[in-house]
């Protein structure tokens, strides 16, 4: 108990600013407002009450209400009929915050001309901070030092050789690093040695892989249509042009601007329409039954809204039915966009497995094409059959196609969606394609078509799609972007905790030319990214969840990566990249049991693909990567809380994957050259952690191994059942006892905290 | 992405303290393994604050029937409609505009009663069809609501609504809303448990992870999937050869190894998984104990009908959710698959009844008996009703229907709920609701109000903006509250 205020105290806040500063409108005023009053005086013009906005500066200052003490009695007021938030309103206005508010009233309620949201000011890059010790490495150090100096921190010391090559070679490449490769980094005392590290693992193809996942995830991309019976799709020729693209480092405007308008570039090709793959990812219905036209607008407004989160870090998913509860976008500006994705040649139907046009055949060479192969296909037009009595559907594409984006010859007229329901067009005015005037300006060179929308996108004033795609890849290696909120940049979301370095970082991303690899390159090759990611007590009080980044990161792994690991360790790993989703082991009836399609097990190589490869079905979803936090794919998602469960310890410990692969890194144990047991524990254990045990964790090892040899030897018909997990068979020729006490000891390391987190 | 996310979420829970003294993990490891501390340590309190208000249950029940059950062929019953056998459904009554795809081009709409014989039973005189003979005798304890209604017409979209209150995935499902506001009663099991069954005559419309998932909530919250297949939760038994003896050696040392890790690098996430661990190693003993059914009685067994001992059966899973509920696992969730009759009805009716009307009503009696009834609610219902409107060819003895979203019959059981009432009207052809319409928002608006949950105070920020299970809908039925 008398541990208490120290709990609350680092638990309460974010983190704990050394001294506070003078009330600022953008940052301590404007959330204030916009979290519990906007929604009845917000941008939302039919939700208004009383006729006062307090998101329009201009509005708000003419109504009055802070200066004439209606404001300040309302918020001060105990009368429930007068008090604000009203008390059944379900709006919640915290005291620390209704006393902000008063202070700011009571202080003359400042409220600068300029009060354009940050994020929708395009950002100017900012002057470096001078150096201030030895200690920075790049610009991003310089920012990080700033602050910290601001709040009397100081950077923690670089981590240890051994921890730096595991963590970077898991954030570049999803894998561990090699025993020899840790070897040869820690032995490598030139001062370029960790940028050798980091350019060979840039160069790797597991780099191209391993960066895929998070935009397959953000994709929604998967193997099935989503929808009741969840019927079969075919898209991984577009999921390997993404890791090839990736590998090969093209530019990401260019890497964006084929996903969105590869069928409408003057260059298009074979390459650049599969590439349009991206924006067919959502689910499309192919329930009986169905009425098509309600589809199509579901199928257009998923386009909309994963831009929205993927580019713009915007909801603008709340303007489909009404305007925006707090960002300036009108609904209008949504059905605007909606207009850019609304002349696809597409059905609404679904055609009940397969493809659904448009697509393209896939030539037998992909991806080596050749000559003419590489020329752009017209996809063939939809033809609806009316299948049953009445259930229109299309044709359907065979497995040796891919759907792709084609404009209709016709465009489909846009009109506002009442409530967002696609039998409700407002038909008194339809709408051209355009973008949210808020977010900058369009030019008129730029065609008013979905290319047009990526050049805008991509311009280079435009005040989002940097900024949210550098703050994505800072999440990616640090745990939290340096806005936690990375899908919401709104009037919502949370301030960033550095703007000026995430300014800095998006406007050197447009300078480098929108060089993915170097931008990450920047970011690991940081003092910041090299620090020990040992939390100092007085750290754990101050900034537990680090976001201030006096220390470095500690995460934990992602599904995907935890499953590779014991895949790679144990020697499982089949290294194959790209070509067809792959069906490793699955529990027994796990489609069977809820669906009407049955999961056919693949054999023998095709078991230990990486796990980027398995197959996804939206509704059933692979059990074990949703166990461990992977997002389900029916919808855009960038960012996804990590919990810990018991069942994540239930399948670490028992699930077939798991005891193979540990049955297996025995083996390999076994085999080595060195007999003694705690020499091959050791290597064991730095093959799967890439560190060597200290004394103490090794004997506790190594009395577990001699207890369960011991066990195994009395029970040898135990140790049989073990070695008969997974299909692949134990080397008849060892011991299987032995093989099975090792298999038992490697499962407990594989179930340790650091296994599957990086350090 | 950071553990510690988990640390600020549990600051609002009431269990906050009694978990971070010992979640602070360097500091009082060496008291964390006493059985005493690890039992208060994983029954997770709900929010602070919660419930809103004195809750008439503890528990949900929910068994949800999936396809659609016929509100005409089961409750709704409309003697008057035999005279309009094979006439067509005026326009007027049925609009074309919601008629699916699958009838909307049919060329005629021939009118279809019910040819399953109703009777009227219990004190209150509620009209039963023929094939619930088993519900008819418990009749006294349900109350029916009749004017259900629902805007989606496909399974997938209608289901999605029912469990996480919009068509659209993403939303966490009731279960999960419920064990992030109430928290668990139960150290050894999860607060929230879904099973599924397959129908008699067809096995149904596929189901979806994402009805019994967590949404954006914290994973934690999503429902564990008992399963009649293989473990009955995922990997939960040692791997063949492995004994309890050597898997408690396995997290003695496991725990040692992490706890210097803990102490290295401070950071408290690494003693939520030593917890976490101990919590799976106590289900490994809990759940095989829990899905003993063979244990039961023999005259309890018997009650349940012939599948009572067969896992993964309808019968299996309602005795399973006595067992349960006794544990103190808050939400239940059955689907049960199998309703969808668009062709052949009446015999389709019966076989799903066949399969499911002893053990629904043997799941009422037997709480009744422990005297759990009162505080736990049972919930029976799918995700539409069936068109009066004949789909496919009609005959005296046979007819399809279709999906409707208009009207369609629950009924509700238990803690706080008036028994033996009917509620809501439906118009003579059971097209459309005439009195107290009952949307699905509103039925989810009253689960909650029942566990003691104000739907509109229940709240999470997700995407800036506060998201409740029942979106910016639902009014508790409160005539249906005794």
């Amino acid at each position: 108990m008398s541990r208490l205020p120290i709990i609350i105290a680092f638990v309460f806040v974010e983190f704990l600013p050394l001294k506070a500063s003078p009330l600022n409108y953008a940052r301590d005023i404007r959330p204030i407002l916009s979290d519990s009053c906007y929604n009845c005086h917000g941008p939302d013009k039919k939700a208004r009450k009383a006729k006062l906005r307090l998101d329009d500066r201009s509005a708000a200052m003419e109504s009055g209400v802070f200066s004439d003490g209606e404001m300040m009695a309302r918020l001060t007021s105990n009368d429930p009929e007068m008090r604000m938030p009203p008390p059944d309103s379900n709006r919640v206005l915290s005291d620390k915050d209704r006393s902000k508010l008063v202070q700011w009233l009571k202080t003359g309620a400042e409220w600068p001309q300029d009060d354009r949201h940050w994020a929708f000011v395009p950002p100017v890059q900012p002057k470096i901070p001078e150096p201030q010790s030895k200690w920075e490495g790049n610009g991003i150090d310089a920012f990080i030092l700033q602050r910290l100096k601001k709040e009397q921190l100081t950077p923690s010391t670089e981590a240890d050789k051994a921890t730096l090559i595991r963590r970077v070679t898991f954030d570049l490449t999803g894998l561990p690093p090699t025993i020899q490769e840790t070897r040869a980094f820690i032995s490598d005392s030139s001062p370029e040695a960790y940028d050798k590290v980091v350019d060979r693992l840039l160069a790797s193809a597991r780099y191209g892989e391993h960066m895929a996942l998070g935009w397959l995830e953000a994709s929604r991309y998967a193997d099935t249509d989503g929808y009741q019976n969840d019927r079969l799709r075919y898209m991984w020729v577009w999921r390997d042009w993404v890791i090839k693209a990736l590998n090969d480092n093209m530019p990401f405007d260019r890497f964006v601007t084929e996903q969105m308008a590869g069928d409408l570039l003057p260059d298009r090709n074979f390459f650049t329409q599969v590439a349009t793959g991206f924006n067919r990812n959502h689910r499309i219905n192919s329930e009986g039954g169905s009425i098509p036209d309600e589809w199509i607008v579901e199928y257009v407004a998923d386009r909309v809204e994963t831009m929205g989160t993927m580019f713009l870090g915007l909801t603008l998913t709340c303007s489909r039915c009404h305007d925006h509860k707090y960002d300036p976008i009108a609904q209008k500006d949504f059905y605007r966009l909606f207009a850019f994705f609304n002349n696809i040649a597409e059905a609404g139907l679904g055609p009940n497995n397969g493809n659904s046009p448009p697509f393209v055949k896939v030539p037998k060479s992909w991806p080596d094409l050749s000559g003419e192969e590489v020329k752009f296909v017209a996809p063939e037009p939809v033809k609806i059959k009316v299948v049953q009595t009445s259930v229109p559907r299309p044709q359907s594409g065979a497995p040796d196609t891919v759907m792709v984006l084609h404009e209709l010859n016709q465009p489909r007229d846009t009109y506002l969606l009442n409530r967002g329901l696609y039998d409700q067009p407002d038909k008194s005015e339809k709408l051209q394609p355009a973008t949210p005037p808020i977010l900058g300006t369009w030019n008129d060179n730029w065609p008013r078509n979905r290319l047009g929308l990526a050049q805008w996108l991509m311009d280079s004033k435009h005040p989002l799609t940097a900024r949210v795609t550098v703050n994505r890849m800072w999440q990616h290696h640090f745990g939290l972007g340096l806005v936690k909120t990375s899908e919401n940049f709104g009037v919502q979301g949370e301030l960033p905790t550095h703007p000026e370095l995430l300014d800095w970082l998006a406007t050197e991303f447009i300078r480098k030319k929108w060089d993915l690899k170097a931008m990450h390159k920047l970011i690991v090759t940081s003092a910041t990214y090299r620090q020990t990611s040992v939390m100092k007590p007085e750290l754990l009080k101050r900034d537990p969840e680090n976001r201030l980044l006096a220390r470095g990161p500690r995460k934990r792994l992602t599904p995907y990566v935890i499953r590779d690991t014991a895949l790679f360790t144990s020697g499982l790993l089949n290294g194959q990249i790209g070509g067809p989703s792959v069906k490793p082991y699955m529990p027994p009836g796990i489609w069977k049991s809820i669906s009407n399609a049955a999961y056919k097990q693949d054999k023998g190589a095709r078991l230990y693909r990486r796990s980027m490869y398995t197959y996804w079905r939206r509704t059933i979803p692979p059990p074990t990567m949703m166990t461990f936090n992977a997002a389900e794919r029916e919808v855009c998602i960038v960012r996804k809380d990590l919990t810990t469960t018991p069942l994540q310890a239930l399948v670490l410990m028992n699930n077939k994957t798991f005891v193979e692969a540990a049955r297996f890194l025995a083996e390999r144990a076994l085999r080595l050259r060195i007999t003694e047991p705690h020499k091959r524990l050791e290597w064991v254990f730095h093959t799967v952690l890439s560190r060597n045990p200290t004394q103490d964790e090794l004997e506790v090892l190594v009395a577990d191994l001699n207890l369960y040899l011991n066990d195994f030897t009395k029970r040898p018909d135990d140790a049989k059942k073990m070695l008969m997990v997974g299909d692949k068979k134990a080397d008849a020729n060892l011991s299987a006892s032995e093989l099975a006490a090792y298999a038992l000891v490697i499962s407990t390391i594989f179930n340790l905290d650091e296994a599957i987190t990086q350090n | 992405m950071n553990a510690l996310n988990e640390i600020y979420e549990q600051h609002t829970r009431r269990a906050f303290l009694e978990r971070s003294t010992l979640g602070l993990g360097a500091f009082a490891l060496g008291s964390l393994l006493s059985a005493a501390t690890e039992k208060r340590r994983n029954a997770v309190s709900g929010l602070v604050g919660l419930p809103h208000f004195t809750p008439k249950v503890k528990r949900v029940i929910y068994l949800f029937q999936s396809g659609g059950p016929s509100q005409m062929d089961l409750f709704d019953y409309k003697p008057h409609l035999a005279s309009r056998y094979g006439e067509e459904v005026p326009e007027s009554i049925y609009p074309a505009e919601r008629k699916t795809t699958m009838t909307s081009g049919q060329k005629s709409f021939r009118c279809a009663p019910s040819i399953l014989k109703f009777a009227q039973h219990g004190q209150a005189g509620v009209w039963v069809s023929e094939p619930q003979k088993h519900l008819a005798q418990v009749v006294d304890d349900i109350c029916v609501i009749k004017s259900m209604y629902t805007e989606a017409i496909n399974h997938d979209p209608a289901a999605t609504l029912f469990q996480t209150g919009s068509v659209n995935p993403g939303r966490p499902s009731m279960g999960a809303w419920v064990s992030y506001g109430l928290g668990s009663e139960n150290s050894n099991l999860p607060a929230f448990v879904a099973m599924t069954s397959n129908g008699r005559a067809k096995a149904g419309q596929p189901l979806y992870d994402r009805l019994w998932g967590a949404g954006f909530l914290p994973g934690r919250f999503q429902g564990v999937k008992f399963r009649g297949q293989g473990d009955p939760i995922l990997d939960l038994y040692n791997p063949a050869g492995v004994t309890r003896a050597q898997r408690r050696r396995m997290l003695d040392s496991l725990n040692k190894l992490n706890e210097e890790q803990a102490g290295r690098f401070n950071d408290p996430a690494i003693s939520t998984r030593i917890a976490q661990y101990e919590l799976a190693f106590r289900m490994q003993m809990s759940v095989p104990e829990l899905i003993d059914v063979k244990s039961e009685p023999k005259h309890m067994l018997e009650m349940y009908g012939p599948d009572a001992a067969v896992p993964g059966r309808y019968a299996y899973n309602c005795l399973l959710a006595r067992r349960l509920a006794e544990r103190g696992v808050r939400f239940i969730q059955l689907y049960h698959r199998g309703w969808d009759a668009h062709g052949n009805a009446p015999k389709q009716v019966g076989t799903q009844c066949d399969g499911t009307d002893q053990p629904t009503a043997a799941l009422l009696r037997d709480l009744k008996q422990r005297g759990m009834l009162d505080d736990t609610l049972v919930i029976w219902g799918g995700e539409f009703g069936r068109t009066i409107y004949c789909q496919g060819k009609l005959t005296a003895q046979n007819y399809g229907r279709d999906h409707h979203p208009n009207c369609f019959t629950y009924w509700l059981a238990g803690g706080g709920v008036r028994k033996g009432i009917t509620y809501g009207e439906t118009d003579d052809y059971s097209v459309n609701v005439t009195e107290n319409p009952v949307h699905v928002h509103d039925l989810q608006a009253t689960i909650m109000h029942q566990l003691g949950i104000d739907h509109e105070r229940l709240t999470y920020r997700y995407q800036g903006r506060y998201f409740r299970l029942t979106d910016v809908h639902g009014k508790v039925v409160k005539d249906i509250l005794g």
